[in-house]
């Protein structure tokens, strides 16, 4: 099985997720991207669009991004504010 | 004073009592809710935090607009206030707070306010000063469109240079018993502020519950500028700020409403205990009255 990393996506009030992940695919600011564990750090906005990622359980979920967003990764730890 | 005064007085205490009680287990829910959702939103301003402090190695976040000090020339005051009154000195403390603040930096003609709740908005615009906007605050959650929205106007306005500084005055929430009136400064955005906010929120069990220390800034891998991503997470943060003293606002009116209750309803049994020893000593007075009469009369009839 791929290695997990751990992915928070919050919004305001709300927890989205906050759990172990194996991938996670976001409209970045250039284009779709996917990030997979051990990332080296990096930040970007998102743009409107669709995230998908795929939980250590092997669950598939679709949020969708309405109003754009960031995403942060650091210590194999990834953040996602939308 | 007539028994049957004293028996109706000591049924209206009790229906006062009834009523009392019933509020304060409502407000004492609805404390909790408030509470839990106060939480609920801690992860999002730590993360949002995190984000900001890391960046702040590599730009300059006195150089973004939000977050540019300027000398006070005009200011912006967001009152949180109750819809409701009956909860104790809440919306007074706030509001004399929010007046202290002004009163040493700005005439009143420079302040505009938005008020969050009818109390707030009804002293300012009583008192002469420009009220912009004025929220309902009935509802038990708050709406985050109206959030957002208004975290846009603001923003908006403070980078246009409308305003130099936005306070917001609020409710800080310590305890059941205990509230401490705030006034709280939203822009110009800072790393202090922000942080000293975060920490405030009450602490939670599990990964959140240490204050993940902002880990010296490192270097990143940044898709597009710095400045965008800065566009993007401070809008969020001062979103996030706002949406917390709210919801923070919300748990000390309950919780200030709770204890009140608790006191009516103590007040009122006290209350009711005296009229009823009054009721029983009236009620044998009028016995007593009235066996001595027949003796008496008896008496008048043998002799």
């Amino acid at each position: 099985m791929a290695k997990a990393f751990h992915l928070t996506i919050a919004r305001i009030g709300e927890n989205v997720f906050d759990d172990e992940a194996v991938s996670l695919t976001l409209p970045g600011s250039e284009g779709m991207m996917t990030v997979l564990a051990d990332h080296e750090p990096f930040i970007s906005e998102l743009a409107v669009g669709e995230a998908r990622f795929e939980a250590a359980d092997g669950k598939h979920y679709h949020i969708p991004v309405r109003e754009g967003g960031v995403i942060e990764i650091s210590h194999n730890q990834a953040t996602v504010l939308l | 004073m007539a028994l049957k005064d004293i028996k109706s007085k000591i049924q209206a205490t009790q229906r006062t009592h009834k009523v009392t009680k019933a509020m304060e287990a409502v407000s004492a829910v609805k404390m909790r809710k408030t509470q839990q959702a106060a939480l609920a939103g801690r992860p999002y301003a730590r993360a949002a935090l995190s984000i900001l402090a890391r960046l702040s190695g590599s730009v300059h976040l006195s150089e973004h607009p939000l977050a540019e000090e300027r000398n006070v020339k005009r200011a912006a005051l967001v009152i949180i206030t109750s819809d409701k009154g009956l909860a104790g000195s809440v919306n007074s403390g706030v509001i004399k707070a929010a007046v202290e603040a002004l009163a040493e930096s700005l005439p009143r003609e420079e302040v505009t306010v938005y008020a969050f709740g009818k109390k707030g908005e009804e002293y300012f615009a009583r008192r002469g000063y420009r009220v912009a906007e004025a929220f309902e605050n009935k509802r038990d959650d708050v709406p985050r469109s109206v959030v957002k929205r208004f975290t846009k106007d603001l923003t908006e306005a403070f980078a246009a240079g409308e305003y130099d500084e936005v306070l917001v005055a609020y409710s800080r929430f310590r305890s059941t018993f205990e509230q401490v009136p705030t006034v709280h400064r939203l822009l110009p955005l800072s790393l202090e502020s922000v942080t000293q906010l975060v920490q405030d929120i009450v602490p939670q069990k599990g990964k959140w519950s240490e204050l993940r220390a902002p880990a010296s800034p490192m270097e990143y891998l940044v898709e597009g500028a710095y400045e965008d991503v800065l566009d993007a997470v401070i809008p969020r943060l001062v979103s996030a700020s706002l949406y917390h003293l709210l919801l923070e606002s919300k748990a000390s009116e309950h919780s200030a409403r709770m204890v009140a209750m608790k006191n009516a309803s103590d007040k009122s049994k006290e209350v009711t205990q005296d009229l009823t020893r009054k009721y029983n000593k009236a009620r044998q007075a009028a016995i007593t009255r009235e066996v001595s009469e027949i003796v008496g009369g008896r008496e008048a009839l043998a002799t």
